[in-house]
């Protein structure tokens, strides 16, 4: 096997020209695979990272009526904070959350939006509430940058805005826009109008509710409380990782195509040389290797490609994906645009398991397509081959 | 004296499956070969003289009849077995060299050496002597592309002969050489063959191989037309 590794090095550097058009290629798959699937990487731990920020916490309590796909859900969807959780609430350990549907008049429209109340101490989310302590309005509200943009509201705007109260009663006030936060999690964002907790309950009349209690890092859920259901961190970000999982099967078609190309560059070769050095098969089983080791002396002859391609493509794509790992790769406004968790900058991330299970996969794919017209050797007649015969 | 014989074909014959029905290459070939011969199997285009050479090499098997070859029947050998004996006691010499283009002159020579997994030391020693032979160790670095007809072929022979072969078999080993160069050739081979008592058999119909003959076995249509010696 040693001398067959050996020779087919040496086979393959003699090609020239031929084996490097194959490995600049194949070097360049490695490259876009891995440049690819780091930033998938980078952007699911982007997108996790910001969903836990800034809206789902490390689990949440919902209310057993909520339904974030039924606004209608909204109406019942309240009940007293359990006092159990009381001292995690003061220790900042849990931010509660209540929830209910509104319109606002920006410019003339009606919008309609979801009012979100959630406590200007709380330490869970990433949510700039202490802006509202440093408020002295009647109705202070946060938006975010998104909702901003789509309303044409800025910070100062005196804005209307309408509610139902508990007993059904629309009611109606000024909301003041205090401040325009930034985040990658649209679902805090659009549509959305953020109000002190407790300005929230006296305007429903349900003072001590929530719709949604959202745990923090240090909380390790207990026994759920009556009236109440726990959502894992893994069921709220299922989304994302629906999302990115999406997008790594469409990453797979590319992939595909760019090993395509490179294996189709492969096999031709392969076949080529088949049939141009007829006469270098029947001198090796002239000289004494069986038909299965000049077989084995071709594929791995091919495989190799593979091998040079890693070494090239190290040489080359590691300093332009160590540049890309740090500067990052602008997506600005996409996340927005499309309603998705994605940061204007994202910052791939290349795992050693990444690059190992691409090589082994390029690797395993090269010997394979390399293996396949090499089969045709067991069918030469040496005494054909030895005259350069076509067969 | 008996023991001496390397070569022993009985009823040979070989037919080979042709768009134009059955064509019998050789037919009812007996001969034995003994050690340190240089025998030549001649004829003309078709006589079947590559095809008993290639039977003899173990490349090709007997349709019928028995081909002993240094003891071992080529009709009864598996792939491997036959590898092994080429591999191992058998040379080859072709008319287009057949040297590997992307080896150096050394390593080419080096090969067959390789196949038989001889260290470093002994491999570097054996190669240098059979080109010291051939007068080729000013061309160690060489690449075929850079060399002669001449020269492709003294290293041709210098491969064959590297492993120190029983038996040599050259196939039309001149047919691309010019005059001068086929004499160099083929005094190179009787030196060997004289030094290393080294059995010697060429498929040819070229004059100048004839006339180095010690024995000529002539072949028509497949069969032994006449076995001579030559008193070379």
């Amino acid at each position: 096997m040693k001398l067959l590794f050996k020779l087919a090095a040496k086979n393959l550097i003699g090609a020239g020209l031929r084996t490097w058009l194959n490995v600049i290629v194949l070097s360049f798959s490695f490259l876009v695979i891995i440049w690819h699937k780091g930033l998938l990487n980078g952007w699911d731990m982007q997108a996790r990272t910001d969903m836990v920020n800034w809206e789902t916490g490390t689990g949440q309590y919902w209310q057993s009526s909520y339904d974030p796909y039924d606004p209608f859900s909204l109406t019942d969807a309240h009940s007293k904070i359990p006092p159990v959780f009381d001292t995690l609430i003061s220790k900042g350990e849990i931010a509660p959350i209540l929830i209910t549907q509104g319109t606002i008049y920006p410019g003339g429209r009606i919008q309609s939006i979801l009012i979100k109340g959630i406590s200007p101490e709380q330490k869970v989310l990433k949510f700039p509430g202490k802006l509202f302590l440093r408020s002295n309005e009647d109705l202070p509200v946060l938006i975010g940058s998104k909702m901003a943009g789509d309303d044409g509201l800025k910070e100062g705007d005196l804005v209307t805005i309408r509610w139902r109260d508990v007993h059904g009663t629309f009611d109606a006030n000024e909301m003041k826009v205090i401040g325009i936060f930034n985040t990658n999690v649209p679902s805090v964002d659009a549509g959305q109008v953020w109000v002190p907790l407790d300005r929230l309950q006296k305007m429903m009349g349900i003072e001590g509710e929530a719709t949604i209690m959202v745990c923090g890092k240090f909380y390790s859920p207990g026994k759920t409380p009556e009236g109440w259901k726990f959502k894992s961190s893994e069921e709220l970000l299922k989304t994302v990782t629906d999302i990115i999982k999406m997008k790594s099967v469409g990453g797979m078609v590319l992939y595909i195509i760019l090993m395509s190309l490179a294996m189709l560059a492969i096999f031709d070769t392969q076949v080529l040389s088949i049939f141009r050095r007829q006469k270098e098969i029947g001198t090796y089983i002239a000289m004494g290797m069986t038909r299965s080791q000049v077989i084995g002396l071709f594929t791995i002859e091919g495989s190799l490609n593979s091998v040079l391609a890693a070494l090239l493509a190290a040489i080359y794509g590691i300093p332009l994906l160590a540049i890309q790992a740090i500067k990052g790769m602008s997506f600005a406004g996409t996340g927005k645009a499309y309603g998705i968790v994605m940061a204007d900058k994202i910052f791939p991330v290349y795992s050693l398991g990444l690059v190992v299970t691409t090589i082994i996969l390029i690797m395993i794919t090269t010997t394979i397509v390399s293996y396949l017209p090499s089969r045709r050797i067991a069918k030469m007649k040496p005494t054909e081959a030895l005259r350069g015969k076509l067969q | 004296m008996e023991n001496s014989i390397l070569i022993s074909i009985e009823a040979l014959k070989k037919h080979f499956t042709t768009s134009g029905g059955r064509f019998t290459a050789l037919n009812g070939i007996d001969l034995s070969i003994r050690k340190a011969e240089f025998t030549g199997v001649v004829g003309p285009s078709g006589s079947g003289k590559t095809t008993l050479l290639n039977i003899i090499g173990s490349l090709d098997s007997p349709s019928e009849g028995r081909a002993i070859v240094l003891g071992q029947s080529i009709n009864d050998l598996s792939v491997k077995q036959a590898a092994l004996l080429r591999r191992s006691r058998l040379g080859f010499i072709f008319q287009s060299y057949n040297l590997l283009p992307v080896y150096t002159v050394f390593e080419n020579v080096e090969f067959p050496l390789l196949l038989l997994k001889l260290n470093d030391g002994q491999r570097r020693k054996m190669v240098m002597d059979s080109l010291d032979w051939l007068g080729l160790t000013d061309k160690v670095k060489s690449k075929p592309a850079q060399l002669s007809g001449g020269e492709c072929q003294r290293v041709a022979i210098a491969r064959a002969m590297v492993k120190k072969p029983e038996i040599v078999l050259a196939d039309e080993p001149t047919a691309n050489l010019d005059a001068a160069n086929s004499h160099h050739i083929l005094k190179t081979m009787v030196r060997l063959n004289n030094e290393f008592q080294t059995t010697f058999i060429f498929a040819t119909h070229d004059e100048k191989v004839i006339s180095y003959l010690k024995r000529k076995i002539s072949l028509v249509d497949g069969k032994v037309a006449k076995d001579e010696i030559t008193g070379n």
